[in-house]
């Protein structure tokens, strides 16, 4: 009988290549506060808690920061043990960056932990972000991507080329910008969602409340009762539906930001969302030829 | 020789509350105050105490992008457009979000060669001077310097 095998370009691509050897620790009677200051500072999505021996016991993000705000626990007093995850989900330098892909989207995280060769070492982190960095750079080097061309060299043929619209997702939750924080809140969470999209009552597009958004308001002392208006970045960052992917993988690094909402024929009416995560997970370059180069066969 | 010594008993701080554009002005306004350039400032509470300390590097770190390394890969890049949208986009973030909570100080009777192995060790530039709970001065690493060069050269 045939073994079935499937096959991607992040075939043979270890974690090591694409993970980050930066790790951000905090000990487990941590405040709130401290844990929120050092998320922003290093524009983490989550930190390590180590115990009185600095061994790893879990994980704070800031989807637990959230949830701590929206229950209402006190930023300063609260300490990173009461409201942490554990144990960290991990992986090794030397799995494939495929199976830490698997790992990550099974348990709904957004970052590994990489462990070292001792029990209690952890040597760096594996994001989404880290993933399509390494993806968004092969694609550079590749000769017949479009990645590497200028846009005023212009490239010849369109339809070798994946656009947004292929990769995102056309579900986009939005909120009004008088809503309530709290009310934004259960919507990123019955979603799983990074961020909500803030329509007026036209249904044009105003701006984003994403987790960052949220954990700065708690730490600057901002009850649930705020308006989404008060808290949004402006504008949204959008792209066009029928724009390259590798454009718009680029537009996110240039302006730092993990989504862009995409619009269709109509500049002011958003049709999708693509996240780095979307893109991660498709496991192809830009172009069709890496798509199509993701089979199913027998070995 | 003492912290007391060489302290500088005049210095500016910032409030955990002012944002980050704030700060950049305050960078601004004690260099050009203090006659050299400034690097770091203690922040203080309402009740002037010392809650934490933020220096040019925090601040740089945080405004560049995450992805850097991808940055430095693309040639044709208009940085200066990118980087005003970035930065526009930190106005709302607070010196408390990014400020080093965790801060090393010394006593005004702290030997100077204590101090410079703290400086060292530590790789930090200068160390805020706290009797009991009040702020009474900060210790640069210049000044260490050159107060030790004058003693034994």
């Amino acid at each position: 009988m045939p073994v079935a095998f499937s096959r991607d370009i992040l075939q043979g691509l270890l974690v090591e290549e694409a993970m980050r050897r930066q790790v951000l620790r905090a000990p487990h009677d941590a405040s709130l506060g401290n844990c929120v200051n050092q998320l922003i500072k290093f524009k983490a999505n989550s930190l390590l808690i180590g115990d009185e021996t600095g061994c790893p016991v879990g994980v704070i993000s800031k989807t637990d920061i959230v949830g701590a705000f929206y229950a209402g626990l006190p930023v300063v007093e609260t300490l990173s043990r009461d409201v942490m995850n554990g144990p960290p989900l991990t992986c090794f330098p030397d799995d494939e960056l495929g199976v830490a892909l698997d790992r990550m989207r099974k348990n709904g995280v957004h970052q590994l932990f990489v462990q070292g060769a001792e029990p209690c070492a952890v040597v760096g982190t594996l994001s989404y972000g880290d993933v399509v960095a390494l993806l968004y750079r092969y694609c550079r080097a590749c000769p017949k991507g479009a990645a590497g061309r200028s846009e005023a060299a212009g490239i010849e043929d369109r339809t070798r080329f994946l656009t947004v619209k292929e990769a995102m997702r056309t579900c986009v939750i939005s909120c009004g910008p008088e809503e309530a924080l709290a009310g934004v809140i259960e919507k990123l969470t019955a979603n799983r969602l990074g961020a909500v999209l803030i329509e007026d009552g036209k249904g044009l597009p105003v701006g984003v409340i994403s987790k960052t958004d949220i954990i700065l308001a708690y730490h600057h002392g901002a009850g649930l009762e705020v308006e989404a208006r008060s808290l949004m970045k402006s504008p949204a960052v959008t792209c066009d539906e029928n724009s390259l992917l590798t454009d718009a993988i680029r537009q996110m690094f240039l302006k730092d930001v993990q989504r862009l909402f995409a619009y269709g024929a109509d500049p002011s009416h958003i049709v999708g969302v693509l996240s780095l995560a979307d893109f991660a997970q498709i496991r192809s370059g830009s172009c069709r030829a890496c798509m199509a180069s993701r089979m199913i066969g027998s070995p | 020789m003492y912290a007391r010594d060489i302290m500088s008993p005049g210095f500016h701080t910032l409030s955990p509350s002012n944002t980050i554009a704030e700060a950049v002005s305050q960078f601004h306004v004690a260099s050009l105050e203090e006659g050299k350039k400034i690097f770091g400032l203690m922040v203080i509470d309402e009740n002037d105490r010392l809650v934490g300390m933020i220096s040019i590097y925090d601040i740089l770190l945080f405004v560049q992008p995450k992805h850097i390394h991808v940055w430095s890969e693309i040639e044709d890049l208009e940085a200066q457009a990118l980087f005003g949208e970035l930065l526009d986009r930190v106005k709302s973030v607070q010196v408390s979000d990014i400020m080093t909570t965790n801060v090393v100080t010394v006593k005004p009777q702290t030997h100077v060669m204590v101090i410079a192995d703290l400086m060292i060790k530590r790789h930090i530039r200068r160390v805020p001077v706290v009797e009991g709970t009040n702020l009474v001065g900060i210790v640069y690493i210049s000044d260490l310097f050159n107060h030790l060069l004058q003693k034994f050269m």
